[in-house]
């Protein structure tokens, strides 16, 4: 089975695994250190931080997690001595530790400690430790003086999970009935009473958190409200697992017990678990593709980029001819208009749609490889909402990518700041930062980031690469990504607030931006830009500027299909020679819609984009609209 | 001269000692430090200035000297043992030569260089708000205390300590009366809000905003004699530089003056015109003249306000003011202009002057009023005696030099710098003669000598102290997170 889950995760979830680590740090330094002891578990976060770098090669981190959940099996049967019928019982809190991780999603991106990954089970082990090491000691006085030194040296090392050991180990010796009775009072109220205590007393010496919140010290943190309990509950479930195991160690167990019953409870005990993790395991198409797309950014692979969102598009191809045609046969015997409507809007969810973060990732690679006028209007467009508890702003998701790449490296630092306040450092935001000063050639501050990625397993090669570029412009100049970064910022320097929505930012950029020097790059872009919003002065604008930086010689298809279609709107006569399948594609176009009517846009997309998805027509009047976050 | 002559005859006597270099290679160069402490001069009661040694080589050794005291030192880096420390620099002048042992194994000897003791002693304790460099968001802020005379460093208090998920808290703008911690204050705003205020020890939360005024109290000044805080009220924006070095521009769209009368819990209004944008109040020494900074600003006061004026920025100069004020009828004189800023091209603001009332230090740079955030802000120095003022180039560098405080006996100064990167404001300390001339500043010294340029926090709002906040960082806590801020009264209007 656990060969099963790695299989699983380095297949599946490879891409899921790099944002993991991407989004935490542990750097070999002091001050880091220090400041990660400066907090109850703050040994367990170093740790799990430690192990999270290893996600880096996604193989690696998984054979990690999934070694530490098999310990964390194995050491739950012995701890609690479960019989052979009762082992599958272990089964049920290393699920809910998978379950933590693997149901996050987009929660990925608001996570606060470094360490969610592997802390969890890290901090399972913990607790384990208490029961084992005090059933070893015979003495009550010993077994209470343990209790005490664990939880005031465990809390400040494991946080909560101390607690956690420390009461099932008093569960357990409450429920041993070889014990003396004094026993089995004494150390389940010690361990309670020192559970309580403890942080109230202990308190004093710490100044980073609020006293309520000392009970949930060490588990993982996440920045929106809404999302915590739910967040952690699988987490201190499998906690509450490990006090129910313990109190079921006083239960008699019939032993040896290889009747169909038994077999069967025991099947289904493991059948629930693995149906739990399936059930809960965060499984989204677009999540993934984004992950996918962002990884592919992150390495300037602007192909990758492409090919990716062409894959997502491509294999909901045969779901999307199954979802019309099952629409149609239910619209066929709808009986009223509001029906239809109610069909097509049941329906729309099982289309599949890109979200505005894929979008904008494959503009961007198009704009990298200049295939964006040519191609963007040829791929299917929309914008999905995130399948996600809450929606993630793209200025957290994407925003220091697509920032630096577009030229507005001044937002895309803003936003690791911001990133490393609201959610901490993290190796994406030290890169951003680095690349950010590299770029503008601030060689002292580059140097303070390129130190601390200096000490990191794996980014240190990275890291020297840039110390020759932070103060030599021309080798800058000529090295990835800053190469094709520098054309897009030839824009004078204004105030601007992005007010967290980083597509309308982008898109007010190139808008209002009318640089002196624009380069071709620019220009490209800013009539790509024009054409998404469908402003028709804006588009002629922007063409007249990009014919001219770009010396074009033939218009690309999408550009010609947008004039001859604002020409028509504006009724005024177009005098660049178009091509001819341009011509006969818009009055093919006009017939089609001639001839078919139109109950709502909503229901006519899917036909429509059969026949004329890669048309700007098509995306002019059927992607309005568009939602963006 | 005397001093190298004295430094090289020491440094001479030692080279015989074991482990240093008997036979070495001269080189014509002061070493390169890390901070940079060749040459400075530094209170008798300050911590070892450690530091790293910016050379290239195999090994190093450190001779550092005071009379007939030594410290032989290994290593690139160089941390002096305290004990030691003390004892040389009782000696008033400090020579340190480095040696460097190259790739040849030969010990290259280094121009020596000295530190000198000033008699001025320095206040043993400052605080500061440790701060994340940051555009809108507060997650993790600190106001610590440190130990001056060693590397103690204790936080006051942290709005970890208090704050939600949802409704964060963010602190700013410690304070002390007299350089006294019995009598302080900072804001919390937000979750769990007001000013919290140490009077004669004891915790108070006030919320200072009224129906009459714009905001809660924002940048303090303590009257000297009397119970007053001038304080500023400010509706601040912030916007951020789509391609240039300075990152970010502050501005207020709306500011005013109020006094605080701590004894009655009221306000009442110093300056409200809602054309001038009055900030950054600081009393004279004898607290009968309040010295603030204005700009006149007559554009658009509906939603396009806060835009036009970043679009504006550049035009915002802002000059020195003062108002003459009674204390004991709590009456104010007219406002006299006391520096044109505006019409030198520039922006003056953190007027702040010396406890004996003969100097006022105030940034200066070439609009706005937030010099942190601009790299062409510098320091302008009055001599209030005479009326004449100067650039003290001493202090100032290539990147902002923003928020300073002047210690209790007025020779010593401590400012917020970013000469070390550009972004991460960091602390520096200057001595000033009774020409109101300025030793070369040097950086608050650290254990490891690397720490600055590790610490990816910035250090603002410096504040001498005599002695350290008693209240403890849970009392604080506790209080904030249980008192609700009792409202001040207003007072009077303006001209009523």
């Amino acid at each position: 089975m656990a060969a099963i889950l790695w299989c699983v995760l380095v297949l599946k979830e490879q891409f899921f695994l790099y944002k993991v680590e991407d989004l935490s740090v542990f750097l070999f330094d002091k001050l880091f250190i220090a400041e990660c002891l400066k907090t109850p578990g703050g040994f367990l976060g170093l740790a799990g931080s430690f192990l999270t770098q290893f996600l880096h090669l996604p193989w690696l981190g998984a054979l990690l997690w999934v070694l530490l959940l098999l310990i964390a099996y194995q050491l739950t049967i012995r701890v609690f001595n479960l019989p052979e019928n009762r082992r599958p019982l272990a089964l049920i809190p290393v699920a809910l530790l998978i379950i933590g991780n693997m149901s996050l999603g987009y929660g990925v991106f608001l996570m606060r400690s470094q360490d969610h990954f592997f802390a969890p089970v890290l901090g399972y082990l913990i607790s384990l430790i208490p029961l084992s090491a005090a059933g070893r000691m015979k003495a009550l006085w010993s077994k209470i003086l343990f209790l005490a030194v664990w939880t005031t040296a465990g809390f400040a090392l494991f946080g909560t999970f101390a607690f956690t050991g420390a009461i099932v180990c008093g569960c357990a010796t409450l429920v041993n009935s070889g014990l003396p009775r004094r026993e089995r009072i004494t150390v389940p109220v010690s361990a309670l009473i020192l559970s309580l205590l403890v942080p109230l007393v202990i308190y004093s010496a710490y100044t980073s958190y609020k006293l309520t919140d000392s009970w949930i010290m060490g588990l993982p943190s996440i920045s929106s409200d809404s999302w915590t309990h739910a967040m952690r509950a699988p987490f201190q479930l499998s906690l509450l697992c490990q006090i129910l195991l313990a109190l079921g160690t006083g239960l008699k167990s019939s032993g040896q017990d290889d009747s169909t019953k038994s077999i069967i409870t025991r099947s289904l005990t493991y059948i629930a678990a693995i149906a739990m993790v399936w059930g809960f395991w965060y499984r989204d198409c677009n999540f993934h593709t984004e992950l996918e797309m962002s990884y592919a950014v992150d390495r300037y692979d602007w192909n990758h980029v492409i090919k990716t969102y062409q894959k997502a598009v491509d294999s909901h191809k045969k779901a999307d001819e199954k979802a019309f045609e099952s629409r149609s046969r239910k619209i066929e015997s709808a009986r009223s208009n509001d029906e239809i409507d109610e069909i097509v809007e049941r329906y729309s969810s099982r289309f599949f749609e890109p979200t505005r973060s894929m979008i904008l990732y494959r503009d961007l690679a198009l704009l990298k490889t200049n295939r964006a006028l040519k191609e963007a209007f040829t791929m299917k467009d929309g914008s999905r909402m995130q399948n996600s508890r809450t929606q993630i702003p793209m200025a957290w998701q994407s925003g220091k990518q697509l920032y630096f790449q577009y030229g507005l490296v001044n937002m895309c630092y803003r936003w690791c700041l911001e990133d490393v306040i609201e959610h901490n450092w993290s190796f994406s935001t030290l890169r951003y930062m680095t690349m950010h000063s590299v770029i503008m050639q601030e060689p002292d501050l580059a140097e303070k980031y390129i130190s601390k990625l200096e000490k990191t397993i794996f980014y240190r090669k990275w890291a020297r690469s840039q110390r020759t570029l932070k103060s030599d412009r021309d080798a800058m100049a000529a090295a990835a990504p800053y190469k094709s970064v520098l054309p897009y910022m030839c824009f004078e320097n204004r105030m601007s607030n992005d007010m967290i929505k980083t597509e309308a930012y982008l898109i007010n950029h190139f808008m209002e931006e009318e640089p002196e020097l624009a380069t071709p790059e620019y220009d490209r872009a800013a009539l790509l830009i024009a054409m998404r919003i469908q402003d028709i002065n804006r588009f002629w604008e922007r063409l007249r500027y990009y014919i001219n930086s770009n010396h074009v010689r033939e218009l690309p298809r999408s550009v010609q299909e947008a004039m001859i279609l604002y020409s028509s709107l504006r009724k005024t006569q177009l005098d660049y020679p178009l091509d001819e399948q341009v011509r006969r594609g818009y009055d093919s176009f006009n017939q089609y819609v001639s001839s078919h009517s139109i109950r709502s846009m909503k229901e006519a997309s899917y036909p429509f984009c059969q026949r004329f998805g890669k048309t700007f027509y098509y995306y002019y009047y059927f992607m309005r609209d568009l939602n963006t976050y | 001269m005397k001093h190298c002559i004295t430094i090289v005859a020491a440094l001479t006597l030692l080279v015989s000692c074991t482990g240093i270099p008997q036979t070495t290679v001269q080189t014509d160069k002061v070493p390169s430090v890390f901070p940079d402490y060749t040459n400075v001069v530094i209170p008798s009661n300050i911590a070892p200035l450690n530091f790293r040694i910016e050379e290239e080589g195999k090994k190093y050794v450190t001779v550092i000297t005071g009379g007939a005291d030594k410290a032989v030192i290994g290593g690139q880096k160089v941390e002096i043992p305290p004990r030691k420390w003390r004892k040389i620099k009782q000696h008033g002048l400090i020579g340190i030569q480095v040696f460097v042992m190259d790739d040849d194994s030969r010990w290259h000897s280094y121009r020596p260089f000295s530190m000198s003791v000033s008699e001025d002693e320095i206040d043993p304790y400052i605080s500061y708000r440790v701060i994340p460099v940051a555009v809108e968001s507060y997650q993790n802020l600190s106001i610590r205390q440190r130990n001056l005379t060693n590397f103690r460093e204790k936080v006051i208090f942290a709005n970890t300590m208090v704050q939600t998920n949802a409704d964060g808290a963010c602190i700013n703008c410690h304070s002390y009366r007299d350089y006294s911690t019995d009598n302080m204050l900072f804001h919390v705003r937000q979750y769990k809000g007001g000013t919290v205020m140490v009077l004669d020890g004891k915790l108070h939360k006030v919320n200072m905003k009224t129906d009459h005024t714009l905001s809660a109290g924002v940048y303090p000044s303590w009257h000297p004699t009397h119970d007053y805080i001038a304080l500023s009220n400010n509706r601040t924006h912030q916007s951020v530089h789509s391609a240039s070095h300075d990152k970010l521009e502050v501005l207020d769209d709306i500011s005013d003056l109020i006094l605080y009368d701590i004894k009655n819990n009221t306000v009442s209004v110093i300056e409200n015109d809602s054309s001038e944008l009055e900030n950054y109040p600081n009393w004279s020494a004898d607290g009968r003249k309040l010295y603030y900074v204005s700009y006149r600003y007559d554009g658009n006061y509906g939603d396009k306000r806060k835009n036009e004026m970043f679009l504006s920025r550049e035009d915002f100069h802002f000059n020195l003011y003062s108002k003459p004020f009674d204390p004991d009828t709590k009456t104010w004189g007219p406002t006299k202009l006391e520096f044109d800023a505006a019409a030198r091209d520039s922006s003056i603001t953190w007027p702040r002057v010396s406890p004996d009332g003969r100097w006022l230090l105030a940034c200066i740079s070439t609009h706005g009023v937030f010099p942190l955030d601009q790299i062409v802000s510098d320091y302008i120095m009055f001599d209030l005696e005479n009326g004449s003022y100067r650039y003290p180039d001493e202090l100032n560098s290539p990147f902002a030099e923003s928020f300073h405080s002047w210690s209790s006996n007025g020779r010593w100064v401590m400012f917020s710098t970013r000469r070390e990167d550009g972004v991460h404001t960091r602390l520096y300390f200057s001595h000033m003669d009774e020409n109101g001339r300025f030793s070369k500043p040097f950086a608050l010294p650290q254990r490891d000598p690397d720490f600055n340029r590790e610490f990816l926090y910035a250090f603002n709002i410096p504040e001498f102290m005599k002695e350290p906040v008693h209240i403890t960082p849970r009392q604080f806590a506790s209080f904030i997170s249980g008192t609700d801020a009792t409202p001040a009264k207003y007072e009077t209007k303006k001209g009523e």
